[in-house]
């Protein structure tokens, strides 16, 4: 182990950002190996500032290492300067606490984050030397799945032993325990996972079979054998406030993409937008009480020196006593200087007193996600946000001194028109007349305009709509550059190629899967960053196994047919999301569900599924 | 009041850079409950400061930062409670109560370094090498800075320069320098020395420890 230790600190003058590859940060745990009976790899398929910023690995790393038999460490895709010369000198991709190769743990947990990170899955298996495919790993470890892209297991279902589907805080323990008592008993994988199919959430892909129509579309998975669970239901946890969260957390060298305290002060959404798959795969809404947020909070500061504390959920303006939540925290933290961020704000819900309070220890900017240029597409895809909501917040706004706007927008929504991409550049000006009527003048303003192209995701109203095609994006990206222009805008936008992918794969089935491994054979990895995406590489990888990405797309689909996801119930009931999909078109609302049941479906998936009450 | 700490950073610490050091001694402050001053403005910051910027890579057995603290608390306690939070790497050796007016910029102006190297080929009589070496009149070398790169004399910078141990193929250097606004590091001396020796060190594997900041 020192060994390696050695070959890999002779590396890390080399590289770019060392720190990401030495562990060692406060509250990273370090156990005896020879004292726990299961050791556990979370892995996080992107880079170490990514990885470090996600809830959901601070939340199963501190609750795997409470357990005294178990030990969880931490692994990340290493930069492709690290990867090069780690091929170079044969060393194996290595846990952070330990440095232990990847290959001497009993378990490697993968979460699924985002679909163009899934080559660097099969870059990180390989690191480790370990076979990518399930078929091949007799003898190796057990590798495991989960996370929000898990409700679609069916392109990594070569790759993974198990998928799990769900709250994975709910479930770990179970999977822990059944791993250690079949390595006690020496009990083959295949059985192994045989019994874990029959834990709910889990779904063991090699017990299914994927079989299709003529037309390419899903004929039927199916059980390959008796007692295997029919169709997988999703994990919940039902009372969030009596389930496990952190008070500790590691804190990093470097600078990561989120650097600050993460309290999760609920989980779901009650919003119902068409086009978001979290807002549909999470419910129902769960929350924490004020009185545990703030005692977390308090042990959280005290184990982590951090500044800044960040409120997340989806929609942490929708917590029901938000804005007590934050004076309370504002008022106990402001003489240390540790602020309060809220990450996503909505401008119907967002209350400028608060964002004020919020200043007034650390400057936050202002980010609004109207999605949609025109009330009447806001009202197909149940945003419901008006352009007066947007006048009067970025009014309060401006006149309490904020000079800087982010304006978030999606394109290539269904039923979109060039009216309505016109619309978004109509909103942002309108921003800035707003900012005229305030301040007298336009100086010093600067409107951030970003799109995103619409990626229709399983689970979601808008599953049986298509994508629009690259090069209708291409000409909204290029008419918005033409009418954002002047000093005041900025115009980002995506990759409608990235957008592209990421469509194909998050509805793509068993044959999307053997493209991503051709892919990656190619050199592909590291697909969502910028520099290193290969698209044509993609295409080719499509073409040699003769599938057809735009299949997966841009495919308008029907009523009836059956998804490769069917395999999973989440809970929404899927004539929720047709009643859903209909109204959309016909640009009628839904309400938010907290004033009164919209009918999800939700609350029959399991006993004690409770919703939100007020 | 305001306290002048010295400290140590080794072992895989040598691989954050100056801003992430300040980051981390800021949040093991906080997490030692001691009470900082902040700025004011937008985003406050603790008043503290440090002495010149170690390069990433080097570790340092003699550095400074001065941070300022809201009332009083005993030196001692400071490094106690302190040490007790930082990171595995991060050390509090020494503390002590300076005048607000101090300042440690001022202070700092000579910098003792140990710069461990690794010969490629065998060189002859190292320490006669290096009495040539610095019997030179003057030591040109291109300097890289934010504003590009420019010509300095290293000659006007080096105080001392010795080999004080060889093992094998590792030689381990003494290096004394004047510290001023843009003055060179020790890797600059030794990639000179380096140069004037044809090439005979491993420049990718050359370990630099600041032994001591000398403050007057
Ligand atoms: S069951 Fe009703 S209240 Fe609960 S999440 Fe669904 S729509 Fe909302």
């Amino acid at each position: 182990m020192s060994d390696l230790k050695n070959k890999i600190d002779d590396l890390l003058m080399k590289v770019n950002k060392p720190a990401r590859y030495t562990g060692g940060e406060i509250n990273s745990v370090i156990k005896d190996v020879d004292k726990v009976k299961i050791r556990f790899a979370f892995a996080f398929p992107d880079v170490y500032e990514v990885g470090m910023s996600h809830l959901g690995l601070k939340i199963l790393y501190s609750l795997m290492n409470e357990r005294d038999d178990t030990y969880c460490e931490r692994v990340f895709a290493p930069w492709v300067d690290m990867e090069s010369l780690m091929r170079e000198r044969d060393i194996p991709l290595f846990s952070l606490e330990t440095k232990t190769p990847l290959n001497m743990f009993d378990v490697i947990g993968f979460t699924l984050q985002y679909e163009l990170s899934y080559t660097n899955i099969l870059n990180m298996l390989d690191l480790s030397k370990i076979p990518i495919r399930s078929k091949d790993r007799k003898g190796y470890p057990l590798i495991i799945a989960g996370g929000p892209c898990a409700v679609n297991p069916a392109p990594l279902s070569d790759v993974v032993d198990l998928f799990v589907i769900g709250d994975g805080e709910e479930i770990i323990n179970e999977i822990l325990d059944l791993v250690i008592s079949c390595k006690k008993d020496n009990v083959p994988k295949e059985e192994l996972l045989r019994r874990a199919s029959k834990i709910q959430g889990v779904y063991v892909p090699s017990l299914y079979v994927e079989t299709y129509n003529d037309d390419n579309t899903i004929k039927s998975i199916k059980p390959i054998e008796d007692g295997i669970p029919a169709v997988i239901k999703r994990r919940i946890v039902k009372d969030l406030d009596k389930t496990y969260h952190p008070d500790k957390q590691i804190v990093p060298f470097i600078n990561i993409v989120h650097d600050r305290i993460v309290l999760e002060v609920f989980r779901g959404c009650t919003r119902g937008c068409r086009f978001c798959q979290a807002g549909m795969i999470y419910r129902p809404v769960r929350e924490r009480s004020k009185e545990t947020l703030i005692e977390l909070a308090d042990k959280l500061i005290k184990s982590t020196g951090y500044e800044e504390i960040s409120l997340t959920s989806l929609s942490t303006c929708d917590y029901s006593q938000i804005e007590s939540l934050v004076y309370d925290l504002i008022e106990k933290y402001k003489e240390i200087g540790t602020g309060v961020a809220l990450p996503s704000t909505r401008i119907d819900a967002f209350s400028v007193n608060l964002l004020n309070e919020i200043q007034k220890v650390r400057k936050t900017g202002l980010t609004l996600a109207p999605e949609a240029g025109t009330q009447r597409l806001r009202d197909v895809i149940n945003k419901g946000v008006t352009e007066e909501d947007l006048v009067n917040s970025t009014k309060e706004a401006f006149k309490a001194g904020w000079k800087s706007v982010k304006l978030y927008f999606m394109l290539g929504l269904p039923t979109e028109t060039m009216e309505d991409v016109k619309g978004i550049s109509d909103l942002a000006h309108l921003v800035a007349d707003v900012y005229k009527d305030v301040n007298g003048t336009t100086r010093g303003l600067k409107i951030t305009v970003s799109t995103s192209t619409f990626v229709p995701k399983p689970f979601t109203p808008f599953q049986w709509y298509p994508q629009d095609d690259m090069e209708s994006i291409i000409n909204k990206q290029n008419y918005l550059k033409e009418l954002l222009r002047g000093k005041i805008f900025s115009y980002n936008w995506h990759e409608p190629n990235m957008s592209f992918l990421e469509a194909v794969i998050s509805k793509g089935d068993r044959k999307v899967g053997q493209a991503i491994i051709k892919a990656w054979e190619s050199g592909c990895k590291f697909d969502g960053w910028d520099e290193q995406f290969k698209f044509d590489k993609w295409m080719a990888a499509f073409e040699s196994i003769g599938v057809d990405p735009k299949f997966y797309a841009y495919k308008k689909r029907d009523f009836d047919e059956v998804f490769p996801w069917d395999i999973v119930d989440v809970g929404v009931k899927k004539d929720y999301l047709k009643r859903e999909c209909k109204k959309a078109i016909e640009g009628r609302l839904t309400g938010d569900c907290r004033l009164y049941c919209t009918g999800c479906g939700i609350k029959d998936l399991d006993e004690g599924v409770v919703c939100f009450e007020t | 009041m305001k306290l002048r700490a010295k400290f140590k950073k080794d072992g895989d610490l040598r691989y954050i850079s100056h801003l992430d050091l300040m980051r981390t001694i800021e949040r093991a402050m906080r997490r030692a409950q001691i009470k900082f001053s902040l700025s004011k403005g937008f985003n406050p910051h603790p008043l503290i400061s440090f002495g010149p910027a170690l390069s990433m890579g080097a570790t340092t057995h003699g550095d400074y930062f001065d941070v300022v603290i809201e009332g009083e608390i005993e030196p001692e306690r400071f490094k106690r409670d302190l040490n007790k939070t930082l990171p595995n790497g991060l050390e509090i050796v020494d503390c002590y109560i300076v005048d607000d007016k101090d300042l440690l910029s001022n202070k700092v102006k000579e910098a003792e370094y140990t710069v461990d190297v690794y010969l490629m080929s065998h060189v002859i009589d190292l320490p006669d090498e290096i009495k040539r070496f610095l019997g030179r009149d003057e030591i040109f070398i291109e300097k890289e800075s934010k504003s590009g790169s420019k010509i300095i004399d290293l000659k006007n910078y080096i105080l001392d320069l010795k080999m004080i141990e060889a093992k094998g193929s590792k030689v381990t250097l003494y290096v004394k320098l004047k510290i001023s606004e843009g003055s060179p590091g020790p890797i600059y001396v030794v990639k000179a020395l380096d140069d004037f020796l044809g090439h005979v060190f491993d420049m990718e594997k050359i370990l630099v420890d600041r032994r001591n900041l000398i403050l007057n």
